[in-house]
């Protein structure tokens, strides 16, 4: 954990009028990676962030996706935790785990499949320090509160809570997270209904012990760790999300995500689905004997490609999750590249239009032009369809099939004295009782057959 | 569920919320934009259910009390309102939440 006394105090009453070329508003993945793209290419750049340090206010999960981010800078210094050797998949029915582990040796070697878990208190703090590094300018412990414009339409600045808080510039990326207040408030984006948002705890959790606690427990060498995602009824209740946890150096991250629509229905209140996840049979033995350090909250844009606003207005841009780029289906959680890579994109397209002296929408449009060839969208595209389809069927994939492939691996592997023929054939019949014969089975192998071809 | 011999001793939610930094900013960034939608219309209070930090409490009259001071900023129940009463604002000049993992 970082002392707060080396973190870098703000001007009490920063007066930086007309002196910049582009304002961004939040500085998280998305916030800092566009300010360093443009601080790179020459452009003065001011960010302004609420929390008394980058990182302060932010929680996620646990993994960095850093592919993007090894290209605008160097990572060896980065504040990374572990990198990602193991990935595994655990259904839960109430009491029992069937698990698929994915652990390709390649993992181990550098660059690690680009995959490390982190800690946004820290590794926020740094990708800012990369930026301000490059020229870019950083003001904390400010709240931008709205967005001005000019008769026209044209946005030319931002208020901030700060007496004489105004500040201009020919252009304005809204990196503000998906909590989008600025972005809403200036009508540049609807709020989203909540069947697209999902709530979100999570606890970090640290162990007494001789300082191999967490390479014990998770069976780990030296800076390997893992990543497990759980769903079922075990992980969520009846809810559409699911849980996860991450090793980090010395201490693990747990929690879980579900839709708001059933937090606010079906489910007992948020830290409760989280205790009785914790204290789940497969996942208790996990985390016995650990100590909470740290329980945070925070929300989740999932509406995905459908839900995406307009990227560009006059004089403005949306990236990251502002701009609702997050790729959550339960097998990828990812939005951390997806916030980096449309903050590059911003960036470069910005860079383009100064050149031109415009920032009107058309002058920005190399943004989405760009974006929409890149992962970012053709991801979020691609599992459009997935989100819909598991919707419908939520009760069968995520209560019903993990009991059956419970029920029928316990019973495929039992031993008794009948002839594993039995086994078997009763197994089989428990799983395609559920989904409804060999005719369900093929109906919903062909209604899932885009995971693996498309 | 018989988890005895893994049952995990969960922390209070109280004694989680002892784990962030907290500074008061003095006064609720958060409220609801017309009691009456509360007291009259709103038979859910989604946002007492949503709100993982128990800010939001079932009042008598049918408002809901907003216990600000615990607030995680993680914006639940803005989305969760049913009826979009709630007045969202972030807490002045950075106070309120501080994690140091996140
Ligand atoms: C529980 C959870 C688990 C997740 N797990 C993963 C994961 O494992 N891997 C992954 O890649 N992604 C994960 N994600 C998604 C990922 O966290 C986000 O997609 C990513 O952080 C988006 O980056 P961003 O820069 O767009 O927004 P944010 O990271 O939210 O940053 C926004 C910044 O803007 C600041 N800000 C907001 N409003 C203002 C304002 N008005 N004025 C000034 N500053 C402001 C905030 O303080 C913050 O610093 C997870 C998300 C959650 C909630
Ligand atoms: S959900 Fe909305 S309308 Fe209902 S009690 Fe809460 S704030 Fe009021
Ligand atoms: S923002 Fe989150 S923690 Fe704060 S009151 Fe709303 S739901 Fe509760």
């Amino acid at each position: 954990m970082s002392e707060d006394d080396d973190r870098a105090t703000p001007p009490a009453e920063p007066n930086y009028d007309d002196e910049f070329d582009a304002i961004v508003v939040g500085a998280g993945p998305a916030g800092s990676a566009s300010a360093l793209t443009m601080a790179d290419a020459g452009l003065d750049v001011i960010m302004i962030e609420r929390g008394a340090y980058p990182g302060a206010k932010n929680v996620f999960g646990g993994v960095l996706y850093t592919p993007t981010i090894r290209e605008l800078t160097d990572i060896d210094d980065a504040p990374l935790e572990r990198y990602v050797g193991e990935k595994r998949f655990g259904m839960l029915s109430p009491e029992d785990e069937t698990a698929v582990s994915v652990k390709p040796n390649q993992w181990h070697q550098e660059p690690h499949n680009d995959s490390y878990t982190v800690l946004r208190g820290d590794f926020d703090e740094w990708f800012a320090e990369q930026a301000v590094e490059a020229g870019a300018t950083l003001i904390t412990e400010t709240t931008v509160t709205d967005l001005i414009r000019e008769d026209d339409g044209q946005i030319v600045g931002v208020d901030t809570d700060r007496p004489e808080g105004e500040l201009r510039a020919p252009v304005v990326v809204l990196a503000e997270g998906g909590n989008s207040l600025v972005a809403e408030g200036a009508d540049l984006k609807d709020p989203s209904p909540r069947e697209d948002v999902a709530v979100a705890v999570k606890e970090v959790i640290e162990f007494p012990g001789d300082g191999n606690e967490i390479e014990d427990r998770f069976r780990l060498t030296e800076d390997s760790g893992v990543s497990y995602h759980y769903f079922g009824e075990g992980a969520v209740g009846d809810a559409f999300g699911g849980a996860f946890m991450y090793t980090n150096d010395d201490t693990v991250s747990i929690g879980l995500a579900y839709r708001i629509e059933d937090a606010v229905t079906s489910q007992p209140k948020p830290e409760q689905t989280l205790n009785e996840f914790k204290s789940h049979p497969a996942v208790a033995p996990l985390v016995r004997g650990g100590r909470t350090v740290e329980y945070s909250a925070k929300t989740i844009p999932e509406g995905g490609a459908d839900a995406m606003p307009d990227l560009v207005h006059d004089g403005a841009v949306l990236v990251g999750d502002t701009a609702g780029l997050v790729l959550n289906n339960g097998v990828h959680l990812e939005g951390t590249n997806m916030a980096v890579e449309s903050g590059y994109h911003a960036g470069n397209a910005i860079i383009t239009a100064m050149a031109n002296d415009r920032t009107d929408a058309n002058a920005l449009l190399e943004y989405p032009r760009n974006l929409e060839e890149s992962f970012v969208v053709q991801n979020l595209e691609r599992y459009e369809w997935l989100m819909e389809t598991a919707v419908e069927d939520k009760d069968l994939l995520f209560r019903d099939l993990p009991r059956a492939i419970a029920d029928a691996s316990e019973e495929y592997f039992s031993i008794d004295r009948d002839p594993k023929a039995e086994h078997a054939d009763e197994a089989k019949d428990r799983i395609l009782q559920t989904i409804g014969g060999w005719s369900g089975a093929a109906k919903l192998a062909w209604r899932y057959r885009k995971v693996m071809t498309s | 569920m018989s988890t005895t011999q893994n049952s995990v001793d969960n922390a209070s939610l109280e004694d989680r919320l002892y784990t962030v930094k907290y500074e008061d900013p003095g006064e609720s960034h958060l409220d609801v934009k017309v009691t009456g939608i509360c007291e009259e219309r709103c038979r859910t209070d989604d946002c007492v259910d949503v709100c993982p930090a128990d800010v939001w409490r079932e009042g008598e009259d049918g408002v809901p009390h907003i216990a600000y001071e615990n607030c995680l900023e993680c914006s639940s129940c803005r989305f969760a309102c049913p009826h979009n009463n709630v007045v969202w604002t972030y807490p002045e000049n950075g106070s309120g939440v501080t994690y140091s993992f996140g």
